[in-house]
């Protein structure tokens, strides 16, 4: 209140004094008799009329002033009770009324077959007002009873990600004990409750863990970023929502996501529930089926980790990590994607602990969270050559009457600048068939040179980005890689920091590039999608593991994902037969041991093996095969990090694939050599 | 008046006979039980009795609604103390009042005791903000003096002033009787109890103006109040200056002028004081089922803002009936104030009319934002037995003023 006001107001009572001053002092003095009724006057008296009128008088204005108190008091009740009274009733109800919102259940996701890999389950979790952190006897009883130090109890409520006002979650998935505990001796534990919380469940423990990838607590920007929106039925989320932040989870949030419900209850001063009113229900969330097959799954993962381990206990003590794919190549669904190493979506139920945190992301981890299969980039090796053969044919550098002569040793640009092939020892006479099969370097060497010395050299670069190289497929996760498709711009403003001379496009650029070496990096599942046009003849489907979406709630009706071509490459039947004839011969022809990996199956395989050089670190292996050679239906693309010659590595994870694809073993054991002579 | 003579045993008996026999009130033998009847009806200035009865049943009604839901309003406490109070107002009404009209010192004297019983060691309870509330040792009973205060201070005031014969000519016996009023008044302010203590500067001020007070000192005293004040709030709001007014009175002040100041203390009460008589409409919201006072919003919802519970939970009907009520008792009273003779009995009824219309007013609106918020109980409705003593005694006053009337002609 300003001062003013006071003044105001005591002005006001100012001039109503004087008005009754004026109206008081107008009445005269006149004199009356008066009797006194016993009593003896001690002053004035005497027979004086003139104080009796007086009294009179004021007992009138007396009787005056208390009508107008009630009559003042009368039409103020009249005009709240009777004319504001709507307005009231709102704020009494405003006051006594709160909305509790109901959490949806999360959809769940199942494999192509209804196999429940993610579900939920009710999850006892004990929260806590962030008050409680100032309460050291408290706090310790509490982390005597969870069995957590106190300072980690402490910690858990001083953390203010789920909002600085909200409740803190102390502990997850505490036991019954627990529970009864905190609700016999509510006063010791003032502040402190327990509520039943949905949780993700994983029945397949960590299966296809980057696939589906895992959930958390909605973060601050996500909150800021949902309460900003404007679209129409857009998820708005509230503070402590759990939300999908990694793989299907994220990408398809709002399917996975429910509408929440809402009740309303009459609460007292206090805000302690006195009754309940009425309801909205929560709709729970869709569920998301998936391309993927929960057994070929959990075939692909354990091939890719045996090999994995095979290779870390022989000959790559730094391999740890690689990706397998199933692809069917007719429509671009994904029957499994296995990345390795993998982790466990588990941890993060309830929010994930400081440690598991700091583990998940140490050095010596080797970064688990990351899907490999989609954001591993690595250079392609000679899985490159068929790609490479079209874009010679199909810009005249080379025929299917151009023949080579390898003798192990290429010096096409000079002595000075020689490049070894693969095979120390030569090939002799080749062709772009035998080339691809027996991986003969030389013959795309010259393909190389051909591009540098044509008029167009960069034709090379635009087939390989025809064929998806370089570019993200759009599969329906989240976290793609794009990889890198080098050319003479490109290294010009890449190598900034070199000399002129070594940023200049040469010869040697071209060379690498036809043999899938050097700047060059893509992801396994371009190679997949790359290889799938060539199995299907150039229609490649957008990779994609989300099969349909089933409603959980009213019909159950089902919304299938539509298949869709990502795109479609040109090229010439003959050329098309060329290499589909190498990729055969790469299987059969090449060396009798790789035939024997895949001769227990009831289909003929096509398929090319490479093994990238990194300088400094063991090879990245390869290894993509698609079948029924003549009719091809599935693709199985494995990449293995820091590995050895492919056909030695990464082969054997594709044998073990295609074995648990067809249902066929081979027991042919493991025989990784890092000799040369193996074949590339 | 023959008020020593037993009833006759072999006499028929009316229960309300029996009764008032009971509690010692000795009617006149007289001949037919009817005729006794209303000889005693004429002894009770019935005028100001209906509606006060009426008043103290609805208060008792609304003080059961009460105790449904807040567990401080004990009922069978409130029961207590309008027997207690009953007690007194027959007391006072079978006494000759006019007995006080020349015991000014002892009254004076009475007044000063009883305010200054608080702060006897060992008399005085101060706990959980209360003051001014005397504890008699061993049996533990609680009351406020300062509201039994009230009461002798209107008979002090109708006392002295009455001396005058409704004439006070001299500035001399203005000033002598403005400081026999503050006598009480200050000693109030010491416990500290400033809405008790403007309850006593009105119902003082009344008298000594129907007294017969000459307008033109009235008036210079009124000035001289409100520059006072004016320079108390002042003071107590600028830096530097002495704060008088203590904080909290300060800030109900603020409040008042503006609610949105202060959301959750003293905005908040009166905000949700008015939302409850605001939200009872016209027929209320029945026995029981106020929101407002019966979840804990409302507070002190049995006391100081019984009116608004009353409102909340009976509608408009409700809170006319009370305030035709009100007015009914007041009216009656100075009714009487002007039928009567004796100056000292014309100022006692003015002192207790002026006290009940202020508390009125104060009380009532209080909750309805239209005055500051004070702790004044709403008389004969709200909890407490001292307040409950204190307004049925001065009731009593009254119709002992009826009772003892000297009829003319």
């Amino acid at each position: 209140m300003s001062l003013s006001t006071i003044i105001i107001i005591l002005l006001i009572i100012l001039v109503a004094a004087l008005i009754g001053l004026y109206v008081f002092y107008n009445r005269g003095d006149e004199r009356l008799q008066f009797d006194i009724g016993g009593q003896a006057p001690r002053a004035a008296g005497g027979n004086d009329s003139s104080a009796e009128r007086t009294v009179r008088s004021r007992l009138l204005g007396l009787g005056l002033a208390c009508t107008s108190v009630i009559a003042i008091l009368l039409a103020r009740i009249w005009s709240m009770q009777l004319l504001s009274r709507d307005e009231y009733v709102q704020q009494a109800e405003n006051n006594r009324t709160r909305k509790i919102s109901l959490a949806a259940p999360r959809g769940r996701i199942l494999d192509r077959n209804g196999n429940e890999i993610v579900g939920n389950r009710p999850c006892l979790t004990v929260i806590s007002k962030p008050e409680v952190a100032e309460n050291d006897i408290e706090i310790q009883l509490l982390g005597n009873l969870i069995g957590m130090p106190a300072a980690a109890v402490r910690r858990k409520i001083q953390d203010q990600s789920e909002g600085a006002q909200s409740d803190r979650t102390v502990a997850s998935d505490v036991s019954r004990r627990v529970v009864a505990f905190i609700g016999e001796h509510p006063y010791l534990f003032e502040g402190i409750s327990v509520e039943e919380r949905s949780a993700r469940s994983y029945p397949y423990g960590g299966l296809a863990a980057h696939v589906v990838g895992y959930t958390g607590t909605v973060t601050r920007e996500q909150l800021e970023e949902s309460a900003a929106s404007t679209e129409e039925g857009a998820i708005v989320y509230e503070t402590g929502d759990t939300v999908g932040q990694a793989g299907i989870e994220y990408q398809y949030e709002n399917v996975l996501q429910g509408i929440r419900g809402e009740q309303s209850v009459f609460v007292d001063a206090n805000g302690s529930v006195l009754e309940y009113s009425t309801s909205v229900e929560p709709q729970s969330g869709s569920d998301v089926i998936l391309t993927i097959d929960a057994s070929l799954q959990q075939a692909a993962e354990d091939a890719l980790a045996s090999v994995i381990k095979k290779i870390h206990d022989t000959v790559s003590k730094a391999c740890s990590a690689g990706s397998a794919i199933v692809l069917d190549v007719t429509n671009g669904e994904v029957l499994a994607m296995a990345s390795c190493p993998t982790y466990s979506p588990n941890v993060f139920v309830g929010g994930i602990s400081n440690d598991d945190w700091t583990s998940l992301q140490s050095e010596q981890s080797n970064n688990p969270l990351m899907n490999r299969a989609i954001a591993g980039q690595y250079p392609s090796a000679s899985t490159i050559k068929p790609f490479s053969t079209f874009a010679a044919l199909d810009n005249g550098i080379a025929t299917n009457k151009s023949e080579y002569n390898c003798t192990g040793w290429w010096t096409g640009f000079g002595e000075a600048s020689g490049q070894y092939c693969w095979e120390h020892a030569g090939h002799g006479k080749m062709n772009l068939v035998s080339g691809i099969t027996y991986s003969c370097d030389v013959v795309f060497y010259e393909i190389g040179k051909g591009f540098y010395e044509s008029d167009n050299p960069e034709a090379f670069q635009a087939k390989l980005r025809e064929w998806g190289l370089g570019e993200i497929t759009n599969i329906d996760l989240p976290g793609e890689s794009v990889g890198r498709i080098p050319d003479a711009e490109w290294k010009w403003n890449y190598y900034t920091e070199s000399a002129d001379v070594d940023r200049e496009w040469k010869g040697g650029d071209f060379t690498n590039l036809a043999i899938g070496q050097g700047d060059l990096l893509v992801t396994p599942i371009q190679m997949a999608c790359a290889y799938a046009g060539v199995a299907t003849g150039g229609k490649v489907w957008r990779p994609h593991v989300l099969k349909s979406v089933r409603s959980r709630t009213g019909n159950g009706s089902v919304v299938d994902y539509e298949p869709q071509v990502l795109r479609e490459v040109e090229e010439k039947d003959e050329y098309k037969s060329m290499v589909h004839e190498g990729l055969v011969g790469v299987i059969y022809k090449e060396a009798e041991y790789i035939a024997s990996y895949f001769e227990t199956l009831p289909v003929r395989l096509a398929g090319k093996s490479g093994t990238g050089e990194r300088v400094g670190h063991n090879p990245t292996a390869w290894y993509i095969t698609f079948a029924p050679e003549d009719d091809p239906k599935f693709l199985v693309a494995v990449t293995i990090e820091e590995a050895t010659w492919a056909n030695s590595s990464a082969i054997y994870a594709c044998r073990d694939i295609w074995g648990a694809l067809y249902g066929v073993k081979n027991e042919i054991p493991y025989t990784v050599s890092s000799v040369e002579s193996v074949g590339d | 008046m023959a008020q020593d003579q037993g009833i006759r045993e072999s006499e028929p008996q009316s229960f309300v006979d029996i009764v008032l026999s009971r509690l010692g009130l000795n009617l006149q033998k007289m001949g037919s039980s009817k005729l006794q009847r209303s000889r005693f009806w004429k002894k009770i200035y019935l005028t100001e009795f209906i509606p006060n009865v009426l008043l103290v049943l609805f208060g008792a009604l609304v003080m059961w609604s009460a105790s449904l839901t807040i567990p401080e309003a004990s009922f069978p406490r409130h029961l207590v103390g309008i027997l207690l109070g009953l007690a007194a107002a027959i007391a006072i009404w079978r006494y000759d009042y006019s007995l006080f009209a020349d015991k000014s010192t002892f009254l004076l004297v009475l007044d000063i005791v009883l305010m200054l019983l608080p702060s006897i060691p060992g008399l005085g309870y101060n706990a959980m903000g209360m003051t001014g509330w005397v504890q008699i040792p061993l049996i533990g009973f609680r009351f406020q003096p300062s509201e039994l205060a009230k009461p002798v201070t209107i008979l002090l005031m109708a006392s002295v002033v009455g001396a005058y014969n409704g004439k006070i000519d001299t500035l001399k016996d203005y000033l002598k009787l403005c400081g026999y009023l503050c006598v009480p008044f200050l000693l109030i302010l010491t416990q500290p109890d400033l809405g008790t203590g403007l309850i006593v500067l009105v119902l003082g001020a009344a008298i000594i103006v129907c007294g017969g007070a000459k307008t033109r000192w009235v008036l210079i005293t009124l000035g001289i109040i409100v520059v006072g004040a004016f320079v108390i709030v002042a003071s107590s709001m600028t830096e530097g200056l002495p704060h008088i007014l203590k904080q909290y009175q300060l800030n109900r002040l603020i409040v008042f002028v503006d609610p949105s100041v202060d959301p959750t203390g003293n905005g908040y009460n009166l905000q949700q004081a008015k939302i409850a008589v605001g939200s009872g409409g016209l027929f209320g919201k029945g026995i029981g089922n106020a929101s407002q006072a019966g979840s804990g919003f409302l507070p002190e919802a049995h006391t100081d803002f019984v009116f608004a519970l009353l409102a909340e939970e009976f509608g408009f009907l409700g809170s006319t009936f009370v305030l035709v009520m009100f007015g009914w008792v007041v009216l009656a009273t100075v009714g009487l104030a002007l039928r009567v003779e004796s100056p000292f009995a014309k100022l006692v009824c003015v002192g207790v009319a002026a006290m009940w219309t202020f508390q009125v007013l104060q009380n009532i609106g209080m909750c309805i934002g239209i005055m500051p918020i004070t702790g004044i109980p709403l008389p004969f409705i709200s909890f407490g037995s001292s307040s409950m003593v204190s307004q049925l005694l001065s009731a009593g006053l009254v119709q002992s003023v009826w009772h003892h009337r000297k009829q003319v002609g």
